[in-house]
């Protein structure tokens, strides 16, 4: 019964293929180093599932934000713990993605074929830090909300157009409940979006042309 | 690049290939490891280090010093030792838009700029000398981003080093690179001195750095927390005018409020009426017209939101009986025979609750401060007669036993404490032991003055 529906599902999606042209790759010898992708990826998945449960408890709204972080903190069974993992997961996204880009610096593995890989890279960078600006201000603390005040105000230093980046940044000239209503969009919405959409033309560009080896002497 | 040297490139990586391993199962597998590890390290983290409690966000505190996330602390760090620097100083946008975005700019455009075909470390020596101290510099920025950079006494040295460290070595180093060029050997010496006396100047600041004082923001979390933290705020600023149960109607003893019929704010009429929004706006903004000062930072007031809330969740919970209070703890241990009260356990809250409403700085109090345990023994018009180890007599005993001190005219100078209305007896007793016992500060202390009485 378990093989035939096996076989069915075979015939229609190829579980061969699959295999072959994901899993059975031939790959340079790899280190340590070379799993920092894969642990960025990991990392976003991580955030992504821990992020979904915590907007089921979480209010977008000045009134609330507080004391819905506080609730889920006290009130809801191992909300402690799933906060701290997308607190603590949000840290290290960061400094995982950073060290990955180093190392891919270091071992100039940027170059031909892999210039593309690379400038789809340096997206999934920006977008990374964009979750984490976004993210930090949620909790509607004080350190959210004068780092918030801080960064958006850099922006506003830019000749000309600065006062238009801050003003859509917050939505207003000050930061308000518009500024959380669009933080929080952007936060579990559209960047997340553009993280995964970048991610996957990272992975496939990185399937495509293989991981590349470690240079040596002749390189 | 031309077809011939891609022919090569792809050609080396064939025969690596050829050299190497599957991806499934070699890579994948240490790729496995490296992710549960990181989630076990999530997991300790976020079970021992937690997420430290914050207050609510209060937009009118402009005490408050705004920080970024940490991983922004580098630019923030740059940012401000840059406005140091003469003349270029003043044009903001230098730092904060130009050169970021040009190191960004040059950070994505990498592959376009560096476009030797070479891999190998010892053909890219300036590339990576740039990138190294630039890495660097970033680690120094960070770790050096809580050094203010004028010390109190108004010295700049702090900001200085941290200027030479964090612009000026860089600065240099990039300059050399390109003279040297050619030179590799001279690059990596430049490379490597640049770092070193980067670290050892920031080692420097940081050793040199006043230590930071940690800044104590009780934080409550949980609802009794809350309501004993509201009610500690209740009796320093509100007490004075509304009583400590809130029950008073008429204020007696407030200057320029004397006789003033107010009412009970523990009444019906006030709790059910005020809802929970209103009564923040309320104690926020006070009753200007009536005599009520206004309490919020916003409207210069002392208290932040979080603390305003604290009020409230005390007034709801202990007064309005449409709310169940939570057990609340004692405000002091109670103490068994022969036990000696500490100031740190027993004294401070109670001093707190029933005291620091009127001997805090700015009140009428003959200058006797309580808000720490030194200003309790040495402040005060009588300081040497207020408290005297082992002396029924001290002034502060008497008067909390309702007896009004007189100087030799008989006149009265001090009057009985707290003024409106006796502490309870277990309160009293608390002082008595403490103050018979020679003042003890810690618990440690108490405990061996204590004294277990045999059977
Ligand atoms: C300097 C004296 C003073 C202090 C201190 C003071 N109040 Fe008042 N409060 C008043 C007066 C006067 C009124 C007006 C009473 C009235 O109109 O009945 C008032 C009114 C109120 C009311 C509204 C009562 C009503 O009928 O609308 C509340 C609630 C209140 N105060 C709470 C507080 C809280 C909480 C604090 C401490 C943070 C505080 N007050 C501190 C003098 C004071
Ligand atoms: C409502 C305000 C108020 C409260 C509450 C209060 N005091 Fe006082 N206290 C005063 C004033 C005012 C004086 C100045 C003397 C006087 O006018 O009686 C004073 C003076 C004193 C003095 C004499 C200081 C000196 O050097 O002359 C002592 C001791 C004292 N208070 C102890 C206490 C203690 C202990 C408590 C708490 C249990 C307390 N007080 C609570 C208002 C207060
Ligand atoms: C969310 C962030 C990211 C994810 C999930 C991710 C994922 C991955 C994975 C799984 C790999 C293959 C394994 C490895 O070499 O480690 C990889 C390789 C690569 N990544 Fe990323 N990456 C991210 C960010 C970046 C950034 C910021 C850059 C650079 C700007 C970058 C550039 C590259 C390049 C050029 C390769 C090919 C390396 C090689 O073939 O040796 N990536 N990435």
């Amino acid at each position: 019964m378990w093989k035939n529906i096996y076989l069915w599902l075979d015939e229609r999606i190829g579980f061969n293929d699959l295999y072959k042209n994901l899993l059975d790759r031939p790959e340079p010898k790899t280190n340590w180093w070379n799993t920092l992708g894969s642990a960025s990826l990991f990392l976003f998945i991580l955030q992504g599932l821990t992020g979904i449960f915590l907007t089921v408890y979480y209010t977008p709204s000045p009134d609330h934000a507080y004391d819905s972080i506080t609730y889920i903190m006290e009130g809801v069974a191992f909300g402690w713990l799933i906060r701290g993992i997308h607190h603590w997961g949000a840290t290290l996204m960061v400094l995982v993605v950073f060290i990955h880009m180093l190392r891919v610096f270091y071992t100039a593995s940027f170059k031909y074929p892999r210039e593309l890989t690379w400038l789809i890279g340096i997206g999934l960078f920006l977008t990374t830090l964009g979750m984490g600006f976004t993210g930090y201000l949620l909790p509607w603390n004080q350190k959210a909300y004068w780092a918030t005040t801080v960064g958006t105000q850099i922006a506003g230093t830019v000749p000309f157009v600065g006062e238009f980046i801050l003003k859509a940044l917050r939505g207003g000239p000050e930061l308000s409940a518009l500024t959380l209503q669009r933080f929080f969009a952007a936060h579990i919405w559209i960047i997340p979006a553009v993280l995964a959409a970048l991610i996957g033309i990272h992975l496939y560009l990185i399937i495509k042309h293989g991981e590349s080896h470690s240079p040596t002497k002749e390189d | 690049m031309n077809d011939e040297t891609k022919k090569q490139i792809n050609e080396r990586y064939e025969k690596q290939l050829n050299k190497g391993e599957r991806f499934w199962p070699d890579t994948i597998f240490r790729d496995l490891i490296m992710s549960v590890g990181i989630f076990v390290l999530l997991i300790l983290l976020a079970t021992f280090i937690g997420i430290p409690a914050e207050p609510k966000a209060d937009p009118s505190d402009t005490s408050y010093i705004p920080r970024p996330e940490w991983y922004f602390l580098f630019l923030f760090k740059f940012l401000a030792l840059y406005g140091q620097l003469p003349l270029i100083g003043k044009i903001e946008w230098l730092a904060t838009v130009l050169i970021p975005t040009l190191a960004l700019g040059l950070l994505t455009l990498l592959p376009f700029i560096e476009r030797s075909p070479h891999r190998h470390y010892s053909k890219r020596v300036l590339p990576i000398s740039i990138m190294t101290v630039m890495v660097v510099g970033i680690i120094l920025l960070t770790m050096t981003s809580e050094v203010p950079t004028v010390a109190e006494d108004g010295s700049t040295l702090l900001g200085t080093l941290q200027t030479i460290s964090g612009i000026v070595i860089p600065v240099v180093a990039y300059i050399l690179f390109f003279v040297f060029k050619n030179n590799t050997r001279l690059m990596l010496w430049t490379t490597g001195l640049a770092a070193t006396a980067m670290i050892i100047l920031s080692g420097t600041v940081l050793a040199l750095a006043p230590e930071k004082e940690a800044e104590e923001t009780v934080v409550a979390t949980t609802l009794t927390d809350q309501i004993t933290a509201g009610q500690d705020l209740y009796s320093i600023h509100c007490t004075e005018c509304h009583g400590d149960d809130g029950s008073i109607a008429i204020i007696e003893g407030v200057e320029g409020l004397e006789g003033e019929k107010i009412t009970p704010i523990n009444s019906r009429d006030v709790l059910y009426t005020i809802t929970d929004a209103s009564m923040i706006e309320l104690i926020a903004y006070g009753r200007p017209n009536a005599g009520m000062p206004p309490f919020g930072k916003t409207y210069g007031g002392e208290l932040s939101k979080s603390e305003i809330d604290y009020i409230v969740a005390f007034m709801r919970y202990l007064w309005d009986d449409r709310f169940e209070a939570p057990v609340i703890k004692p405000l002091f241990p109670p103490l068994a025979d022969g036990e000696v009260p500490s100031y740190d356990v027993h004294i401070q809250p109670i001093v707190k609750r029933y005291c620091i409403s009127c001997h805090r700085p700015g009140k009428d109090n003959n200058n006797y401060l309580m808000t720490t345990y030194e200003e309790i023994l040495t402040t005060g018009d009588h300081a040497e007669f207020n408290i005297i180890a082992g002396d029924e007599n001290s002034y502060l005993l008497q008067t909390i036993q309702e007896k009004i001190i007189l100087d030799e005219n008989g006149e009265e100078i001090i009057g009985v404490m707290p003024p409106t209305k006796a502490l309870k007896p277990d309160v009293v007793d608390v002082f008595l032991r403490w103050i018979m016992n020679g003042m003890p500060q810690t618990a440690a202390d108490a405990a061996t003055l204590s004294t277990t009485p045999s059977p």
